[in-house]
């Protein structure tokens, strides 16, 4: 059952990358990212990380469609009677040997959900599971170790979120610094 | 090869979409779609991640409530970082499309490559 | 879709996407505010809940048309919100440093349940930034290209 629902939601999410590497008009293309986003959302969901699938719903399938929209309003929207795009034969076949290249490592990967696979043994993810609450009395363990655990992690990526912020004012001359 | 899809799905899926994130990135001419496919690629990583902390019975990393195994919180918490990260990349990149635009008239790779060569 | 003047020639009135936002986005709000202050004790925090905060006030501008936006919600009140949010994330280590403890080491202020709220402070500063910063890249983006303010004769 479990198998039965990976597999409707990865074909959809897989199927919905082709449609935006091939639809030619880019309205269709942003429109096939939301549902793309929402897809993995919801396999997130499924791998029980709450909290990712929040942000993926709310980013990836909301503000960043959104943005993609802005920008081709700000642009141009490149029509043409075709539907599909034409197969660029060079990548493809730099793409497809990627692809091959990394399933002949797949199999040396722990299976999904294995209970001794390093990530689930190893000491910092035990560390954390019995620590965080004594610690920080906060229950939900991913809050924990981003405020406080990791929070230099954190700081730094507020750094880098400001900085994004500043950037684009810049880029687009909204403010003039220098 | 079929046996790697019942148990290693997930992985399978995202290498799918590093293939697919390269190939809009290289073969797209349009700058806009482009960053799209960093965008899947990017996507791709995320799942690759997430996966990797999954254990089959956990619970989600909120603990108090009686159970006992949990999935691993530390992905969970690098991955929900570079998702902000990311849209903030997505929004530089394309605020500097924006700019390509407005000089060279035009979001096609090619077009822009024959603009220059002109200058 | 040509826009190369500064309005968003884009905006088209519906009636039916005004309605849906007028009554689902104080939904959206609210619930943003609530994963931001509730990620503590289930799943949420500040990146998420910044983030469905600024996607109901992208709703919004989406609905009503951005320039109403701009002119409802000022820049300033944005640049505000940024600067809080940054003010109390550095404001809270630093602060530790001046009880002898370590930066962003909450339990080094002394207060019974200090770890808990320092964790807490620092979310919504999280979640103001993040808030912020998307709310003013979706208006700088949908603004466009300034040619006016340009930096040749500044």
């Amino acid at each position: 059952m479990q198998l039965l629902l990976y597999g409707v939601l990865l074909t959809f999410v897989v199927f919905a990358a082709l449609a935006v590497a091939f639809l030619r008009d880019i309205l269709s293309a942003i429109i096939a990212f939301a549902g793309f986003s929402f897809g993995v959302a919801i396999v997130y969901i499924l791998l029980r990380a709450p909290d990712v699938a929040l942000t993926e719903a709310a980013v990836g399938a909301g503000v960043t469609t959104v943005l993609f929209l802005l920008a081709i309003v700000r642009t141009v929207r490149p029509g043409g009677d075709r539907l599909f795009e034409r197969v660029a034969w060079g990548p493809a076949i730099i793409a497809t040997g990627l692809v091959g290249v990394l399933l002949t490592t797949v199999r040396s990967l722990p299976t999904i959900g294995d209970p001794t696979s390093p990530v689930a043994t190893s000491e910092i993810t035990r560390y954390y599971l019995e620590n965080a609450y004594p610690q920080t009395e906060v229950e939900n363990v991913v809050t924990a170790i981003l405020a406080a655990y990791r929070g230099f992690d954190t700081l730094g990526e507020a750094a880098v979120v400001l900085a994004a912020g500043l950037a684009v004012l810049v880029v687009l001359r909204k403010e003039v610094y220098v | 090869m079929i046996d790697l899809l019942t148990t290693h799905y997930n992985y399978v899926a995202s290498i799918l979409l590093f293939g697919i994130g390269l190939y809009v990135v290289m073969g797209s001419p349009n700058l806009v779609k482009k960053i799209i496919g960093m965008n899947i690629f990017q996507v791709g990583i995320f799942l690759f991640f997430v996966t990797t902390g999954y254990v089959d019975g956990g619970a989600p990393p909120v603990v108090g409530h009686g159970e006992e195994t949990f999935v691993s919180p530390l992905p969970h918490v690098l991955i929900l970082t570079a998702i902000v990260v990311g849209v903030s990349l997505t929004a530089v990149a394309l605020a500097l499309v924006i700019r390509i635009y407005d000089g060279y008239g035009s979001l096609d790779e090619d077009v822009i490559k024959e603009v220059q060569v002109d200058d | 879709m040509s826009a190369t003047d500064g309005s968003l020639s884009a905006y088209v009135e519906s009636t039916i996407i005004m309605t849906t936002v007028r009554v689902v986005s104080p939904f959206v709000f609210t619930f943003g505010l609530f994963v931001m202050f509730h990620g503590a004790e289930s799943a949420g925090g500040g990146f998420q809940g910044g983030a469905i905060v600024a996607s109901s006030i992208i709703m919004l501008a989406f609905a009503f048309g951005i320039e109403p936006t701009r002119e409802w919600l000022d820049d300033s009140v944005i640049r505000l919100l940024v600067g809080v949010g940054a003010t109390t994330f550095v404001g809270i280590g630093i602060g530790a440093l001046a009880f002898d403890g370590a930066f962003l080491e909450y339990a080094a202020y002394g207060i019974s349940h200090g770890v808990k709220y320092g964790i807490e402070l620092v979310e919504l500063g999280i979640g103001a930034i993040v808030a912020g910063v998307i709310v003013s890249l979706f208006m700088n983006l949908a603004g466009g290209f300034n040619h006016d303010s340009g930096g040749d004769d500044a």
